[in-house]
């Protein structure tokens, strides 16, 4: 199944190309709000989108694919989530790409998107050596409150 | 206005996406997202556990087609427009040429660092545009609308800065 992303991804690059949102002046003329294409862009997709997850819901839908029921799991509030999401924005304005749309950019022969990609992937990396560090540290004080504990 | 490909009226481009999104879930069961699937990219260099375990823990995932898939689709939306594949570039378009300096090696490290913002970003808010602002919003999940928020903020920031300062 993992395979049928590959043409999903095409059709879904192929819509953000179409959708304006890999080319660059879009993103400045959204946040100079001068030309808002990208604003109706992401509200079509949200007003369209709403009610057609109400229906699979509704219709406790299955996966064509596995025939699993299908899961609807609202991403988690956490504690990262602003300030995480402040800066993305600094980066999507400042770059002019998100991390969907930058890889279609690629694709379009923009070499400035492999500047951001390789960006992207060092700051993913960078969140993921904070997570082991932060889990070593967990892992040591539960260590030493067992220890302390011990008569 | 500087368009290098064909672009659809934006309700019916995103009118589109939002028929993607659901086709996703219908399809796969799979939530429409974009930014994970850079750790799985991590996860063939790194050797942090972080990039091996829970959802990483098998890297040859979905998620690392769907990267894949991007670009392919891209590459479509321009020979589409054109009928010839698409000429290498580092043009910004009208507007960010307008206001940034033209040094190759500035360019470079500039687009790496806002990479850098969006990456980290990304996961410290758990999700991009594509897992909160679509597929959240649509749901009308709290913490989505919240993150959504904060990107539109973030980007006004930033780019009236960028504009104000040097523009």
């Amino acid at each position: 199944m993992k395979y049928l992303f590959l043409p999903l991804g095409a059709v879904f690059g192929f819509l953000l190309s179409r959708a304006g949102a890999t080319t660059y002046d879009y993103y400045a003329e959204l946040f100079l709000f001068r030309d808002l294409q990208l604003m109706w862009v992401i509200g079509a997709a949200v007003l369209v989108g709403a009610p057609l997850l109400v229906m699979l819901k509704r219709a406790r839908a299955r996966s064509l694919f596995d025939g699993a029921p299908i899961q609807f799991q609202p991403k988690p509030m956490k504690r990262g989530l602003l300030p995480g999401s402040l800066m993305l924005g600094v980066g999507w304005g400042l770059s002019a790409a998100c991390p969907g749309t930058v890889l279609a950019m690629l694709g379009e022969g923009k070499l400035g998107a492999l500047c951001t990609v390789t960006g992207i992937i060092l700051g993913t990396w960078l969140y993921g050596l904070a997570q082991d560090r932060k889990q070593a540290a967990r892992t040591r004080s539960a260590e030493a409150a067992r220890l302390d504990f011990a008569p | 206005m500087q368009q290098s490909v064909i672009v659809w009226p934006g309700w019916v481009a995103g009118g589109l996406i939002g028929v993607y999104l659901a086709l996703q879930y219908w399809l796969s069961g799979k939530a429409l997202g974009c930014s994970s699937g850079y750790g799985n990219l991590c996860g063939i260099f790194s050797r942090a556990r972080y990039f091996h375990s829970g959802e990483y823990a098998e890297l040859n995932n979905w998620r690392l087609w769907f990267s894949l898939g991007l670009p392919l689709g891209g590459l479509l939306g321009y020979v589409t427009s054109h009928g010839a594949l698409p000429a290498p570039s580092f043009d910004m378009g009208a507007l960010y040429e307008s206001v940034l300096p033209q040094s190759l090696w500035f360019r470079a490290a500039y687009l790496v660092l806002g990479g850098v913002l969006i990456g980290l970003g990304a996961r410290l808010a758990g999700g991009c545009q594509s897992g909160h602002s679509i597929n959240g919003m649509a749901q009308l999940n709290p913490p989505s609308l919240l993150a959504s928020a904060g990107f539109f903020v973030g980007g006004i920031v930033a780019v009236q800065a960028l504009f104000g300062v040097w523009g």
